[in-house]
């Protein structure tokens, strides 16, 4: 029974999306009625994860049964947190979205939480094939979720490209398990270290082979540069919500493996890809600054600047850093999940904004149908501008803090002249931000996109609320304005510390 | 307890604004609010005035963890330096708030006072990133500011200012990591404050250069100091009068603050070596600006290159190494800010009323409004430096400090000072005293209210005050620089 109670939070998903399948065979129960239960299921799977939070622990519960593939730890404790308060916040957000779309039916909501449920698999695992399949069931759910929106026409691009780009990637990612396999004559994880430790140079080709090619899947999932094609339609086509629910939660899973991999045991292979990850580095900065600036609809330049967020997250993980044995530099791992934190606040507020604006009217795409919002409706305008600072790394707000502790640990780290590209993006980041700050505040609101009496007083408005109370809070820490330590800035870090140094016990 | 008093003064505008945001559409109670929020932080001001020391150093202090894991502290407080500064901006912005009493909406009030919160905070940082959080933070409400109630093109002015001082500000950003970095490095723990990023002694020669100009580009940009200008010209035309207000008498001086609050004391070698670089650009651009003065035809504009002028010759000074020259700069900061302040105000209002800024429409202003006009030159002879009022003393110091500094400097500084005469005295004469051509329409003016003078008073007296008794206000913050002299550059207190 001790053992069981690690396995609560994923259950309790799991058997929330059977449930919402059995669910969505009746024709009485309404979307809120699914909204509801699905709810209900995700707040007592957090109210489990966070139950554990802060304490330091590793588990390999029923390891005669699950045979060493999935661990239990701090560490996938606190992605777990995220990924199910991301998707709390996205359905949350997206209440009045999802009851305004024909075509939002009861079976979205169990994949939803089959989609949550592979991420948080994907947390846990120590195993490359069990990652491969956490991934899939992640994958094809978001395949699925991308595809919803019956009544536009792009989302045919959108899934197909989507599902054909990822199944490609995925042939890569099994390719390499082989070869990895082939060298360390196991996909475990440990036991991969273990094979590392011993190996002489001539041995360790194959396996590096393999891992590149399994980082490949990595750099594809979250958009770095030259896997990043897909990013804009895919975006685009998808239901505004799902875009928010990619960009934010899907990419914290991704990172949640890979960081748990690269950390832990792959840590001495760290260094190889140094000079690639440069220079991807440098590219998705370009490449995204660019796409951004050139974006005219909202929900692109989103996309886009998604991208350049990416690229900052991986100027972080390129920071870690291994040598004599141990990794050094170990708190880049800790500013790449304080980002993460971030980046999830902020882009889940943008996009789910940007989604509830248009959740009533279709006309709120581009720059210009932005005009005027602030006089319209101030509150949603102000909590948007507060995500746009986030974004922008305004201080004030957790984008600012985030940056700080990544920019820190680069130049820690000695990648200075990486810093400084990074820098000139965020410049770029201020100018498409701003612009749309711009077209809220100081312009007259177009004819057309006068919306008649709409109610801000529902779950979707207290939602983004929230958020953009969390935003502030973690840029400013409670410590210093409301004189409550138990929030402040630091206790996020430290729980970051807590759940990497998990990953060290053995 | 006393401490706390700093934290009170940068808190209770935002709190305050915040409040106001939430609770009440109406605009007279919100500005009544916040003018009566800016005379209590008045009152405050002067207390602390009264109770500061002028021979201690550092007061007022609050040292708390902010961000523990990086040795972020919340670290506020003032010395002599700082202290004048505050002074000056908690006596400016009151009166300001008197000359743009009518016809503004909530979120101009609310503006107002968020820019004090962020300008006072940006003021009695001590920690680097402290410092970098209020200096970004003050300039939000100011782009709101321009975009919401600028004319011509202002949201194209909104974002070029925004990007232009954040370009600045990153490039400082980074600096400030690479500095806490190598603290770290050094040390073995973290430090943002910058009394310990003065004892760093690990960085190469050239890194530093790097390190200086990248905070330099910061400082230089919101100051302006040319060649980084560019964006003041097209700001000060299209933006609000309050905003144009708070830029140029306030946030522009915040700059010249910040290099001697961290750029002295963190890089002093390079300081001393770059310096006459910099005096020459500081004359450059007096004499570069002050030419593009007298060439402008809308006065906004004009003003606008004249402010940069003067700050170009605030920055002569603060390179001068010597405590004439740097007393002279901090003296001409006060001076500078109370002239251009209210010369700004009034142009604001002048234009509010006869619908023009451009001086070959006006005319006449004189038989119209003898007390503006009585006013605004009195302004103008301080902020040309005419003896007898706060501008001639400053500029004597700082010509003494440029001589001290370099002969060569020191004459053309001396001549250089006829070009603010001539361009100010020309524009007052046809704006103000000349009347229209004949056949034209008698511009619509009226005079100061009471309200108005009021609000002016205390300025005009204070130029006056300043011009006779200047010791009165130099021995607040002489020690502090004789201070920076000595222990810190350590060339001495040259008298």
């Amino acid at each position: 029974m001790s053992q069981f109670i690690y396995l609560i939070p994923a259950l309790t998903v799991l058997i929330g999306a059977l449930t919402l399948m059995f669910m969505s065979m009746y024709d009485r129960f309404t979307v809120k009625n699914f909204i509801v239960v699905s709810s209900l299921f995700l707040l007592v799977a957090l109210g489990f994860s966070i139950a554990d939070m802060g304490t330091s622990y590793s588990v390999q519960p029923y390891n005669d049964l699950l045979n060493n593939v999935l661990i239990f730890d701090s560490f996938s404790n606190f992605f777990n947190v995220l990924l199910i308060t991301g998707t709390l916040l996205t359905l949350l957000i997206g209440e009045h979205y999802f009851q305004h779309r024909s075509y939002f039916k009861g079976e979205f909501f169990s994949i939803l939480l089959f989609a949550l449920f592979g991420m948080m698999l994907l947390a846990h695992t120590n195993e490359l094939v069990t990652a491969y399949i956490a991934l899939e069931i992640a994958s094809f759910a978001v395949y699925i979720m991308v595809g919803y929106n019956t009544e536009d026409s792009k989302r045919v691009e959108a899934i197909f490209k989507y599902l054909v780009l990822g199944s490609f990637i995925g042939a890569f990612y099994l390719l390499g398990v082989v070869l990895v396999y082939g060298a360390a004559a196991s996909t475990n994880l440990s036991d991969i270290a273990t094979f590392i430790s011993t190996a002489n140079s001539d041995d360790m080709i194959l396996l590096y082979i393999g891992l590149t090619l399994i980082l490949f899947t990595f750099l594809f999932k979250i958009a770095a540069f030259p896997f990043q094609s897909w990013v804009l339609d895919v975006y685009r086509g998808a239901p505004m919500v799902i875009t928010a629910y990619m960009a934010s939660t899907f990419k914290i899973a991704i990172f949640s493996f890979f960081l748990r991999a690269f950390v832990q045991d792959l840590a001495p292979t760290i260094d190889f890809w140094d000079t690639i990850i440069s220079i991807i580095i440098v590219l998705t900065l370009i490449f995204g600054t660019w796409l951004a600036v050139s974006q005219k609809i909202v929900k692109r330049m989103l996309a886009a600047s998604s991208i350049v967020h990416t690229g900052y997250l991986l100027l972080a993980f390129i920071a870690l850093s291994y040598k004599d044995g141990e990794l050094i530099n170990i708190e880049s791992a800790y500013a790449t999940m304080f980002y993460l934190i971030a980046y999830l606040l902020s882009a889940l507020g943008a996009f789910g904004l940007a989604s509830h604006i248009i959740s009533e009217t279709n006309v709120r795409v581009t720059y210009d149908d932005f005009k005027g919002l602030a006089k319209e409706r101030p509150f949603l305008a102000a909590m948007m501008t507060i995500f746009l600072f986030s974004l922008a790394g305004i201080p004030s707000t957790i984008g600012f803090i985030g940056k700080f502790y990544v920019f820190t640990e680069a130049v820690n780290a000695g990648y200075v002249g990486l810093t400084v590209l990074a820098v000139i993006a965020t410049i770029v980041s201020v100018y498409y931000y701003f612009k749309l700050i711009a077209m809220m505040y100081f312009y007259p609101t177009k004819e057309e996109c006068i919306s008649v009496e709409f109610n801000d007083k529902r779950v979707s408005t207290y939602a983004i609320a929230f958020i953009a109370i969390l935003t502030v809070l973690g840029g400013i820490g409670s410590a210093i304005v409301f004189f409550i330590p138990v929030l402040n800035i630091d206790s996020i870090i430290a729980l970051a510390q807590t759940a990497v140094q998990s990953l060290f016990i053995k | 307890m006393s401490s706390d008093i700093l934290s009170f003064i940068i808190f209770l505008p935002a709190v305050v604004a915040f409040g106001l945001m939430l609770t009440t559409r109406d605009v007279n109670t919100i500005r009544n609010i916040a003018f009566l929020t800016t005379t209590v932080i008045l009152a405050l001001v002067l207390k602390i005035y009264i109770e500061f020391e002028p021979s201690a150093g550092m007061q007022f202090v609050t040292n708390v963890p902010w961000i523990s894991t990086y040795g972020i502290n919340y670290y506020v407080g003032l010395d002599g330096f700082s202290l004048t500064i505050l002074m000056m901006i908690a006596i400016l912005i009151p009166t300001s708030y008197l000359l743009l009493w009518e016809g503004k909406t909530k979120g101009y009030w609310i503006n107002m006072l968020l820019v004090q919160a962020g300008v006072t905070g940006t003021l009695l940082s001590l920690d680097v990133v402290l410092f970098y959080f209020f200096w970004e933070v003050m300039l939000l409400p100011v782009f709101l500011m321009i975009g919401l109630y600028g004319t011509g093109r202002k949201v194209f002015t909104t974002i070029k200012v925004t990007v232009y001082t954040m370009v600045g500000s990153l490039l400082m950003f980074i600096a400030i990591l690479y500095l806490g970095v190598a603290y770290h490095a050094e040390f073995g723990s973290w430090s943002f404050a910058y009394n310990e990023l003065m004892k760093i002694t690990t960085i190469g020669y050239s890194a530093k250069v790097w390190l200086f100009l990248a905070f330099l580009t910061a400082f230089a940009i919101k100051i302006p100091i040319f060649p980084l200008h560019t964006w003041i010209m097209e700001t000060y035309k299209n933006a609000p009068t309050g905003a144009v207000f708070l830029l140029s008498s306030i946030m522009a001086k915040l700059g010249v603050y910040a290099i001697v609050r961290f750029m002295i004391p963190i890089f002093p070698e390079i300081y001393i070596e770059f310096s006459v670089y910099f005096v020459s650009i500081g004359l450059f651009g007096l004499v570069y600006f002050g030419i593009a003065a007298l060439m402008q035809d809308d006065i906004k504009r004009m003003f606008a290159y004249s402010s940069a002028s003067h700050l170009s010759f605030i920055a002569a000074g603060i390179f001068s190494l010597n405590a004439y020259g740097i007393n002279g700069a901090l003296y001409l900061i006060i001076a500078h800010a109370i002239a251009t302040g209210a010369l700004f105000l009034l142009v604001g209002l002048l234009e509010e009323q006869t619908g023009y800024k451009t001086i070959k429409d006006l005319g006449g202003i004189a038989k119209q409004a003898p007390i503006f006009t009585f006013i605004f030159a009195i302004m103008l002879f301080a902020n040309v430096g005419l003896p007898g009022t706060n501008g001639f003393v400053s500029e004597l110091l700082i010509i003494f400090g440029i001589y001290e500094f370099n002969n060569i400097l020191g004459y053309i500084s001396a001549t250089t000072v006829i070009i603010g005469a001539s361009y100010m005295l020309w524009m007052f004469q046809r704006a103000i005293l000349q009347d229209r051509p004949e056949g034209a329409t008698v511009l619509k003016m009226r005079d100061l209210k009471i309200k108005e003078i009021v609000g002016l008073a205390p300025w005009v007296f204070l130029v006056f005050l300043m011009g006779f008794y200047p010791d009165i206000f130099i021995n607040k913050f002489e020690p502090t620089v004789t201070h920076y002299l000595n222990d810190i550059l350590h060339i001495g207190a040259a008298k």
